[in-house]
């Protein structure tokens, strides 16, 4: 997975190059959980619950078994950063999509960005508001 | 091939490039891949063990200068004789297109080197009727056109048929109409003339949002300079450190146990913990001649004995904008991302770390 | 020449109950299959398991089943198998579990295979019985199952598996 182009010719070790081509062992996704009801407030362990009852339902136990982090949480905005191995983000979004209520309201989550950097995640320029 | 489970696995291809030199260094390329990407909308920089912003950081943050959105410009009015003249020839020019996305609107933009491109939907590109090529990231049924344009090329004036063909192109045959980004860097003479030139046009001047905060009590990994790779037990790898460094700007917490429910991230070790980190956040359309004045204050604060070991500069990029380094051809595909990261050591030696998605080139 | 290819779970049921053989229908392991797979691979495992799944054959004297799935989610269901601990039929749990003894390609693989397992459960069982009269049935039912096996295919699995109930 890693190649390395040392340039060592003109002066040894003072430039050194790796390329890190699929090297990131984790993907992470900017989502929001949005209700058709207002004033609905979950806290984090009942947000990560409801993240592993839609995997649950759509992937069964392996899908649940997928260590997903719920890195951030604002309970305001229902907000969060999800953390997920790189081989279950499809399982992970699509039981994201699929889901479709909480406690008998509707519900849905919106997944506003991805990336498998976590920087990435920290600026968005589809969300540049001017003006 | 038919292989759903497989699919279910898959991930897009991305790449994280780590490069290690000394500013100082003469063939270092750190200042041409830092110019090389024009459009920036997102500079943060993390000053550890740092508690008052430093006057020359904040005239350098003050000094970034204004930038402009024009809304409703046709395009055709970025390729008049006038319009080269006056901004494309002399000093840099930065357009592009606002609120239009990647992977399903047409967008332009205009590069400092004075070529246009745009990146537009097979209809558009048929309609146009100009020479483009395929977009290298749509398949074997090509849905997307690249046109690249250079606009202070010799042969460009005003009477070659060339000229004139783009101009009928755009102007008649099918007239494009975008809210544009624009900037332009040049020495001398003053700053409003784009302004008074888009006087016609619905124009706006902005200035970048700038945030200073200051972070209490961070767990920071210990890096050693000469070691991109890291060494187990006596320094973090490049890798680590860019993922902590998201944490830092997103405001994940660090402190998590193996066990936890909600999450397992933690900072990688070994770690030292820093009283206080300033973090400084500018968002808008920053030009990189600014990147490289803001990079020359950093250098310049390591002149005096600091606590700090490092000082690392994040720059995010557009992720719409149909070109990311130079003219590589740039796609949105998942996210779209294509960033740097430049880690500034005391001993000015500097990691830069390029990291793109997908549809992108290896910077 | 392009086909469905498909791939063929040979089981082995086994359970403890005695009352387990009569209730052992096709209807019941195709239902506990089911059951099993939509718990762990959940709906779309189950969706996907369910594109030409079928219970091909059943033994219920010795507890044999043949399953059949499409190749390409072969791996959901060979997965699944494991976590069965019961069998649901007549509102009556029973407590079994399923051993796979061989996936294949296509019936007559698996069919080879079972034959070939059963004789070598015949011989094991020769080489351990204590008493004559079961030395004698043993010996004459091996060499029946090996008689029909150069004359013709079907029929001798039936045969060889009434020979293990004699045993």
């Amino acid at each position: 997975m890693i190649e390395s182009g040392d340039d060592k010719g003109f002066k040894p070790a003072s430039y050194e190059r790796i390329v890190l081509k699929n090297a990131s062992e984790y993907y992470y996704l900017k989502i929001y959980l949005e209700f058709q009801e207002v004033g609905i407030s979950l806290n984090a362990v009942e947000f990560k619950q409801l993240i592993i009852s839609a995997l649950k339902r759509l992937h069964g136990e392996v899908g649940a078994a997928l260590p997903v982090d719920v890195l951030s949480y604002e309970e305001k905005t229902l907000l969060a950063i999800l953390r997920v191995p790189i081989t279950g983000l499809v399982k992970l979004w699509s039981a994201l999509t699929l889901l479709d209520s909480y406690q008998n309201r509707k519900c849905a989550f919106r997944v506003i960005q991805t990336s498998p950097f976590l920087l990435a995640l920290a600026g968005n320029s589809r969300e540049l508001v001017l003006d | 091939m038919f292989v759903p489970l497989r699919w279910l696995r898959e991930t897009p291809r991305h790449l994280l490039v780590c490069e290690r030199s000394h500013v100082r260094h003469e063939r270092s390329r750190h200042a041409s891949h830092v110019r090389d990407h024009a459009f920036n909308c997102r500079v943060s920089f993390l000053i550890p063990d740092c508690g008052i912003v430093p006057e020359a950081f904040k005239s350098a943050v003050a000094g970034l200068g204004e930038y402009y959105l024009v809304k409703n410009l046709s395009l055709h009015e970025l390729v008049t004789e006038e319009f080269i003249n006056t901004f494309v020839k002399k000093g840099s020019c930065y357009a592009l297109t606002y609120n239009t996305r990647i992977d399903q609107d047409n967008t332009a933009a205009l590069l400092p080197t004075g070529k246009l491109i745009l990146s537009v939907d097979k209809d558009t590109y048929e309609e146009l009727g100009l020479q483009g090529h395929p977009s290298r990231y749509s398949g074997k049924k090509p849905m997307r056109y690249i046109i690249t344009l250079d606009l202070s090329e010799s042969t460009f004036g005003p009477d070659s048929k060339k000229h004139k063909r783009i101009i009928w192109a755009l102007k008649e045959k099918k007239p494009l109409e975008f809210d544009f980004l624009l900037a332009w860097h040049h020495t001398g003479s003053e700053e409003s003339i784009l302004m008074s030139y888009f006087s016609k046009n619905q124009i706006q001047a902005l200035q970048p949002k700038v945030t200073f905060s200051t972070l209490r009590n961070v767990q920071c990994p210990v890096l050693d300079n000469n070691k991109l790779k890291g060494e187990p037990e006596a320094a973090c790898s490049a890798q680590e450190f860019f993922e902590w460094l998201g944490a830092i700007l997103s405001c994940v917490g660090l402190e998590n146990t193996p066990s936890s429910f909600l999450s397992t991230y933690s900072c990688p070790q070994p770690s030292t913990f820093v009283e206080q980190v300033l973090l400084c956040t500018i968002t808008g359309f920053i030009l990189p001649e600014k990147i490289i004045c803001l990079l020359e204050q950093i250098c310049c604060y390591f002149e005096e004995p600091k606590l700090a070991h490092w000082i690392s500069l994040v720059v995010h990029g557009f992720a719409d904008s149909p070109v990311s380094w130079r003219e590589c051809e740039h796609g949105f595909l998942k996210g779209g991302e294509n960033l740097y990261n430049l880690v500034i050591f005391r001993s000015l030696d500097y990691w830069l770390q390029m990291a793109v998605g997908a549809h992108d080139d290896c910077p | 020449m392009v086909r469905f290819k498909n791939r063929y779970f040979l089981c082995e049921i086994i359970s403890d109950d005695s009352r387990f053989q009569q209730c052992l229908d096709e209807r019941a392991v195709h239902n506990t299959v089911k059951n099993v797979i939509a718990r762990m691979h959940g709906d779309f495992g189950l969706a996907c398991c369910s594109i030409a799944f079928s219970v091909k054959y059943l033994n219920a004297y010795t507890g044999i089943v043949l399953l059949c799935c499409r190749k390409d989610f072969h791996r959901l269901l060979w997965s699944s198998l494991p976590f069965i601990t019961y069998l649901e039929s007549r509102n009556q749990r029973y407590p079994c579990s399923f051993n796979t003894l061989h996936v294949g390609a296509t019936i007559r693989t698996c069919q080879k295979f079972l034959i070939h397992y059963n004789s070598n459960q015949l011989l094991a069982l020769l080489r351990n019985c204590t008493s004559e009269a079961d030395r004698q049935a043993i010996q004459e039912s091996v060499q029946s199952c090996m008689f029909v096996e150069e004359e013709q295919f079907h029929s001798k699995d039936e045969e060889s598996d009434d020979s293990m109930q004699m045993a």
